[in-house]
């Protein structure tokens, strides 16, 4: 390690990443270079088409891991493109002269491409950035036209056109890209004057307390965070100020003149040091707010990757990285530091070789009282230490100081020493993610994962998932669930394979839906594959509605109905009703009992005002015809009756068909009893037909319409029985009694009596009643006495007791006796 | 003369965290639409609702006014509307209908639909093909578990019954697994599973899989109830179909019971004004004449007024400050349980005028006869009898049914003769209700074709309709015993009687039927946990058609403390009877068990014909 310490500028570092083995055949600046931020990949596209050369070689695009493996090659078979950018979900975008933009994966895998708008296509691009906002990634053009066109995510493309900048005739010497207030500006340098472009107009603007005699800017570069602006102008002099152009931070003069390659911010969050890299061909130089500045000599073609705590420098040979030292290191690692945590790293090292002396470095820090602070110091610096025996012998010390301290929580710890494993972990030259610790947190572990998985590096995120004890459901299941979406898009392996490989790794774990991972696969056009796939899904309400996109309703209907869940099958069933014509949609149906019942019950509520049931065989149409006998008019009914007695006799089955045809003939026949003696006879079923017939006083007719439809006589006479009593007509009901035998017996006709409280009439009948139920009528009309006589001459037990119940009160004291009398004879034989 | 439980009766679990769950949701839904609105619920909503939520609650809730869902509009004027419906597609036709004319009319409201006890996807196609799924938005009140008594949950879906067990719709059974579920992440695990019949076992298994998904958390939890056993109505349509003697019984079946609540008209109360009742444990006449079979009930009652007016009496003699203890402490109790008393006395009193006539007796006599299986020309001619006459049209398919499953259907003869006489008393749509009963196994036809069907035609040429009556009974019991009849005698469902049965104090759950029949549902279950298993009972699971559907399963862990083992939750698919329940009641008592019942909607013979007649619209 390297330190760098200037009495007037802040301490900066660097430190190497990487030593690159890659093989590059050509140099750096031959290339269009693109390196995401956060550790993340490089792109090289070789050979670009600024240089003349013959142009029977095709360019290569190459993606390199930021340790320099190679990641993806391929040969570059579109227009010439103008600029090459990552986004932030990793994403390859390359900008085409044509204004067309390409979008590629992390292992050059072609995934979709967008034009950015007409304008563009005929002007040509001159220059394009990509830029990341807090909606994703953005791509800003500079067209022929000298006009600027900007989508501010890509991923939800919405081309803005940038208002004109007045008298611009060639193209700007330098500019930008800047995101304020959640919206996207251009700043732009023309000759001695900028410009901000927000999409409704363009301001010049000046910034603050620049120093005179400028006639033009050469480079301009706005920090990580876009808070800060650098400017470097002609005259070698560098503006630091605020990206809103408001104030000034420092400024400083390099003296040279020549215009700088690059220049980047280097800064960390939350610090006050502001420093700005700057790149020429072979010299880098830091300045900052001091007169001095730090000077790097570059052995051979840099390019710098600003990052959001410091800057990426890779070569040919090397990959570094630049940072401010953070007050922690500075303070352990400063030559003859005094502060607590430097004396307890002394005091650790003497510890270890047995020394007194580190008694003595821990009184000293105890005596001040910073004990705490001291292993808070060593634990922060540890996160900052790229080389693990750095991080090692500072955690120790931290946990040696531990050891003294009474209270010290000790989760800080136990999260820097997992947090640094995973870093390590990543950091690996084979996964080759540098990540800092200062990004650490800002790229969250679930950017980890995903990185990861981009990269397809499976086994180290589920390894880190576990580490960190994070829920299945969070971690593993996520990242299983991602390789078996990459696995499904291997086509070289059989359908067969790729679902049992899948099945095998993924069993049972929860949060794993077999349905996503089927939808990818029928994105990938496998739709076997998706088919066998969605056999392991266990929940049906995720099936089905995939098997209808891919087209196989047949297959999702016979699910549906496995998994009994009505509403899926309903589902099915209204998506064929749609998809297929009626015919085949019948067929279907037909085999499947199941779902042709619901058909027909949702065809109940449903369809019953739009569709006949013509559609339907046997008797179920039947039925609907009888329930579309509820029409309003006669003739309708009628009709409708007529084409369910045609389906029950299809049907074979003659009771309904008869039935219905009768109820044909009787609501015909009622219809004209209403024309001929008014009153409501339409509805009444054929019982209350006659009987309103009866109590009308039309006893002719209802005999007529009894014989007619053949009404048995028991029924006949109950009928005759309850109206004519219900009329009391006792006359008519006495020659009814007496026009032949009745079927029924006449104990109803005492009972009816008794029920009008007509005693006499009662009594007339109760003779009549045969001598199984005569005493039950005798004691109905009263006659306690002679019930008695009856019952003693049947001998019958039961209806003695029957009378003997009936007995009460003096009056039938007598008759008590008797009874009593009676059965102790009956008893005595 | 009211059974105490026994003294080592464990204590039923509080059910009624149940109705806080529900109404905190419902709260959590009506807040998601903030500011006033009108609340549309629907008809068979109310009822259930009112238990949970009363006015005053829904007013905090910024609910304005309430409407009834019916086929009328809307005369709301407020700018929200939000509506409170079981998933049906009529109901969906109807919010559609309104959003439409709100549309034609040009105004803009705001319209919330909360579905319960859950949405399907069929009504949400239906507003989608209306147009109007984009105005309006759909919510889940996943309100399944009513808690009816302290130990009666209701679903209160009554449509179940004919939706799963004639339609063959499986929509229902999501929702019985999703109410397991929920009462086994509130009250631990069921260490013992028993069940019978298809939607028992569906329901099972789904609950199972909704188990394994959300694993973990019901885990390591004690059991509160040990035992649960599913049963479904079909495998005994019997014991629901005959007419209930039990008090609570003939007051749901005299007054119908609406969602544990009975509206005692005029004649009751003997004053102008009918009078909504509460029935449940909590009034404590009731709780002690519920599962009394009715001819105690009104010696009961006299009893107890005779000993209401010993304590108001007791006040004569009295000196001041026992007056001021008297009024302070026991006049309120007393005067409560005067009201309710007198309540009671007017049910029942209801009550025997109607049932205490011939009739009634009549049609007990032949529902046991039916029953014992003897006798059944008789019986066929007395329900022949009872269409002709037109006396009810409910009561008369009661008896057919119950015809048809004792005797495994009826004679092709009887069947149509039958059939005809209904249909000229109650017109031909009920063709449509005979085709339904036929579907649904209650009303069927003994397939033609035996060797002896044929002899028995020719000789009842020969001979008169009474003797012809009588030889084809000799020959129908020659031909084949019905499963009803081979389980009731493997089960000794019929109790032989010596004598009178006492049924002031009964030996067996027979007296909820009078001392005549033992319900084969609460047999079974009785059979079920004396084995702890279907063991031994092969073939009677095998008379009850239900071969593969009888299902066992138990965890071998013994986390289950003895007390729990003794509670028992009854799940009845389909709906269960009042009789039912007393006699489950009983068996606790007798075997030191407490009984919870989960059923799908109270239901009772009425009930049940009802669900399968068809109406004109």
């Amino acid at each position: 390690m390297r330190r760098l310490i200037s009495a007037c500028l802040s301490v900066g570092r660097k430190y190497e990443l990487y030593s690159m083995d890659w093989d590059l055949k050509e140099e750096l600046r031959d290339c269009l270079v693109a390196a995401a931020p956060y550790g993340g990949p490089i792109a090289l596209l070789r050979n670009p088409w600024r240089k003349e050369k013959a142009a029977s070689v095709r360019p290569v695009l190459e993606i390199y891991s930021a340790s320099g493996l190679p990641l993806a090659s391929l040969l570059w078979k579109s227009g010439p493109a103008v600029s090459l950018g990552w986004s932030a979900e990793e994403e390859l975008l390359c900008v085409q002269e044509d204004g067309v933009v390409l979008v590629y994966g992390l292992h050059g895998d072609f995934r979709r491409h967008f034009s950015m708008g007409n304008e563009v296509l005929q002007n040509r691009v001159l220059d394009a950035r990509i830029f990341h906002t807090e909606f994703g990634s953005g791509v800003a053009i500079l067209t022929g036209a000298h006009r600027f066109t900007l989508s501010a995510n890509v991923g939800d493309l919405k081309l803005r056109r940038m208002p004109e900048v007045p008298g611009l005739q060639s193209a700007p010497s330098c500019w930008t890209a800047l995101c304020q207030d959640r919206v996207a500006h251009i700043l732009l340098a023309v000759g001695p004057d900028l410009y901000l472009l927000d999409h409704a107009a363009c301001s010049a603007v000046t910034p603050p307390g620049l120093a005179p005699g400028v006639s033009s800017f050469l480079q301009m570069a706005v920090s990580f965070t876009y808070r800060h602006l650098a400017l470097f102008t002609d005259t070698g002099y560098i503006w630091m100020g605020t990206a809103s152009l408001k104030e000034k931070l420092c400024e400083f003069n390099c003296n040279i003149r020549a215009p700088p390659k690059q220049m980047v911010w280097c800064s960390r969050p939350r610090s006050k040091e502001r420093a700005v890299v700057v790149a020429w061909e072979r010299r880098l130089m830091v300045v900052g707010d001091a007169p001095e500045s730090i000077q790097f000599v570059l052995d051979e073609d840099s390019y710098l990757v600003p990052e959001l705590d410091g800057v990426r420098i890779f070569s040919r040979s090397t990959h570094e990285f630049l940072h401010e030292v953070p007050v922690a290191s500075e303070e352990i690692f400063k030559i003859a530091s005094m502060a607590p945590g430097a004396l307890l790293l002394e005091a650790q090292k003497e510890y270890e070789k047995e020394s007194q002396k580190a008694d003595e470095y821990l009184r000293e820090i105890q005596e001040l009282g910073q004990l705490t602070q001291a292993v808070q110091q060593c634990i922060e610096a540890a996160g900052h230490e790229h080389r693990p025996d750095m991080q090692k012998s500072l955690l120790r010390a931290a946990s040696f100081g531990k050891c003294f301290l009474d209270r010290f929580p000790p989760d800080s710890f136990v999260r820097m020493c997992q947090d640094l494993r995973v870093l390590n972990a990543i950091r690996d030259y084979y996964i080759g993610i540098p990540l800092t610790y200062s990004q650490y947190p800002q790229a969250s572990c679930k950017d980890i994962y995903s990185q990861l998985v981009l990269r397809r590096l499976y086994p180290l995120a589920i390894q880190i998932c576990e580490y960190l004890r994070l829920p299945e459901v969070q971690g593993v299941s996520r990242i299983l669930a991602h390789w078996a979406c990459y696995k499904v898009q291997q086509k070289d392996v059989s359908d067969e394979d790729v679902a049992r490989a899948i099945n095998q790794k993924l069993g049972d774990t929860p949060g794993v839906s077999y349905s996503d991972i089927a939808a990818r696969a029928y994105g990938c056009g496998r739709t076997e594959l998706a088919i066998k796939l969605l056999e392991y899904e266990p929940r049906s309400g995720e099936q089905v509605p995939l098997l209808l996109k891919m087209k196989r309703s047949k297959l999702a209907l016979s699910k549906a109905i496995e998994s009994g869940d009505t509403d899926l099958v309903f589902t099915v069933l209204l998506h064929l009703k749609n998809e297929l014509n009626r015919g085949d949609f019948f067929m279907t149906l037909r085999n499947q009992p199941m779902a042709l019942s619901l058909y027909r019950q949702f065809c109940k509520h449903q369809e019953l005002e739009t569709r006949g049931p013509g559609c339907w065989s046997g008797s179920f149409s039947g039925h609907l015809g009888l329930l579309f006998a509820a029409h309003p008019r006669i003739e309708g009914r009628v009709a409708a009756l007529q084409t369910a007695a045609d389906a029950f006799y299809k049907a074979k089955n003659e009771f309904a068909a008869k039935a219905t045809e009768d109820q044909m003939r009787l609501l015909r026949l009622q219809r004209r009893l209403e024309d001929e003696l008014g009153g409501r006879f339409v509805d009444l079923s054929l019982h209350d037909t006659v009987t309103t017939l009866v109590l009308g006083g039309h006893s002719k007719r209802a005999e007529q319409l009894a014989r007619d439809f053949r009404i048995p006589d028991k029924r006949l006479w109950w009928l005759k029985l309850t109206a004519l009593a219900d009329l009391e007509d006792w006359e008519e009901l006495e020659k009814f009694s007496k026009s032949k035998k009745s079927p029924i017996g006449y104990l109803p006709f005492v009972e009816i009596c008794m029920k009008q409280h007509n005693k006499y009439e009662a009594k007339k009948y109760a003779s009549r009643v045969g001598p199984e139920q005569k005493v039950k009528a005798l004691l109905l009309v009263g006659d306690v006495a002679q019930a008695a006589d009856v019952a003693i001459e049947h001998r019958n037990e039961a209806e003695l007791t029957l009378v003997l119940s009936h007995c009460t009160g003096a009056t039938d004291a007598a008759t008590a006796d008797k009874i009593q009398r009676t059965r102790a004879q009956a008893q005595k034989k | 003369m009211a059974f105490p439980h026994r003294p080592d009766a464990p204590e039923l679990p509080d059910f009624s965290m149940l109705k806080r769950l529900a109404r905190d949701q419902l709260i959590y839904l009506l807040e998601q639409l903030p500011g006033k609105k009108d609340l549309f619920i629907e008809a068979d909503l109310m009822s259930p609702l009112d238990r949970i939520a009363n006015v005053s609650i829904l007013k905090q809730h910024e609910v304005d006014k309430l409407y009834k869902v019916e086929n009328k509009p809307a005369l709301s004027s407020n700018e929200q509307l939000c509506f409170l419906v079981r998933p049906r597609i009529k109901n969906m036709r109807y919010v559609a209908s309104l959003v439409n004319a709100d549309k034609l009319a040009g105004r803009t409201r705001k319209y919330k639909v909360i579905f319960s006890p859950q949405k399907f996807h069929a009504c949400e196609m239906v507003l989608e093909e209306e147009g109007v799924f984009g105005d309006v938005s759909c919510d889940e009140w996943a309100f399944s578990l009513l808690p009816l008594d302290v130990d009666l949950l209701s679903m209160e879906l009554p449509e179940f019954f004919r939706d799963y067990f004639l339609e063959g719709d499986q929509r229902w059974i999501n929702t019985v697994a999703q109410a397991l579920h929920l009462l086994s992440t509130l009250y631990g695990p069921f260490p013992n599973c028993y069940g019978i019949g298809r939607c028992s076992k569906m329901s099972y298994e789904l609950w199972r899989k909704l188990e394994e998904e959300e694993d973990g958390e019901t885990k390591g939890r004690r059991p509160e109830i040990g035992h649960i056993f599913l049963l479904d109505r079909d495998v005994d349509f019997v014991t629901a179909l005959c007419s209930q003697v039990v008090y609570e019984g003939l007051v749901d079946d005299t007054f119908r019971i609406k969602c544990g609540s009975v509206d005692f008209g005029p004649e009751v109360t003997s004053s102008d004004r009918s009078l909504k009742v509460l029935l449940n444990a909590e009034d404590k006449v009731f709780s002690e004449i519920r599962n009394e079979h009715f001819s105690n009930v009104f010696g009961f009652l006299s009893q107890k007024a005779r000993n209401l007016q010993a304590q108001y009496d007791r006040r004569r003699g009295m000196d001041i400050k026992q007056m001021k203890n008297f009024v302070s402490q026991e006049l309120k109790g007393l005067k409560q349980e005067h009201r309710l008393l007198s309540v009671h006395i007017g049910a029942c009193e209801s009550i025997m005028k109607k049932k205490t006539k011939q009739d009634f007796q009549e049609l007990i006599k032949t529902e046991h006869a039916l029953l014992e299986g003897f006798n059944i020309r008789e019986s066929t001619s007395y329900i022949e009898e009872h269409i002709d006459r037109q006396v009810s049209p409910i009561e008369s398919l009661r008896l057919m049914c119950l015809l048809s499953i004792t005797e495994n259907g009826l004679i092709p003869k009887d069947y149509r003769s039958l059939k005809t006489q209904y249909l000229q008393s109650y017109g031909p749509e009920h063709l449509l209700t005979f085709s339904n009963l036929r579907r649904a196994g209650l009303l069927t036809e003994q397939a033609p074709g035996d060797t002896l069907t044929a002899v028995e035609s020719k000789v009842s040429k020969l001979v008169t309709d009474k003797a012809a009556g009588k030889i084809t009974d000799a020959f129908s019991s020659l031909a084949k015993k019905s499963n009803f009849r081979a389980l009731s005698k493997k089960l000794n469902l019929i109790p032989r009687v010596d004598g009178e049965y006492d049924l002031k104090v009964p030996r067996d759950m027979a007296y909820v039927f009078s001392g005549a029949y033992v319900p084969l549902s609460c047999r079974l279950i009785e059979q079920v946990l004396e084995r702890r298993s279907w063991q031994g009972l092969d073939e009677v699971v095998r008379l009850l058609n239900c071969g593969e559907l009888a299902f066992t399963d138990m965890t071998k862990e013994d986390k289950a403390s003895s007390e729990s083992l003794r509670l028992i939750l009854v799940v009845f698919l389909g709906g269960c009877t009042f009789s039912e329940i007393s006699a489950l009641r009983f068996l606790g008592r007798e075997k030191g068990y407490r009984f919870i019942f989960l059923t799908t909607a109270v239901t009772n013979s009425a009930r049940l014909m009802e669900a399968m007649s068809e109406v004109k619209a």
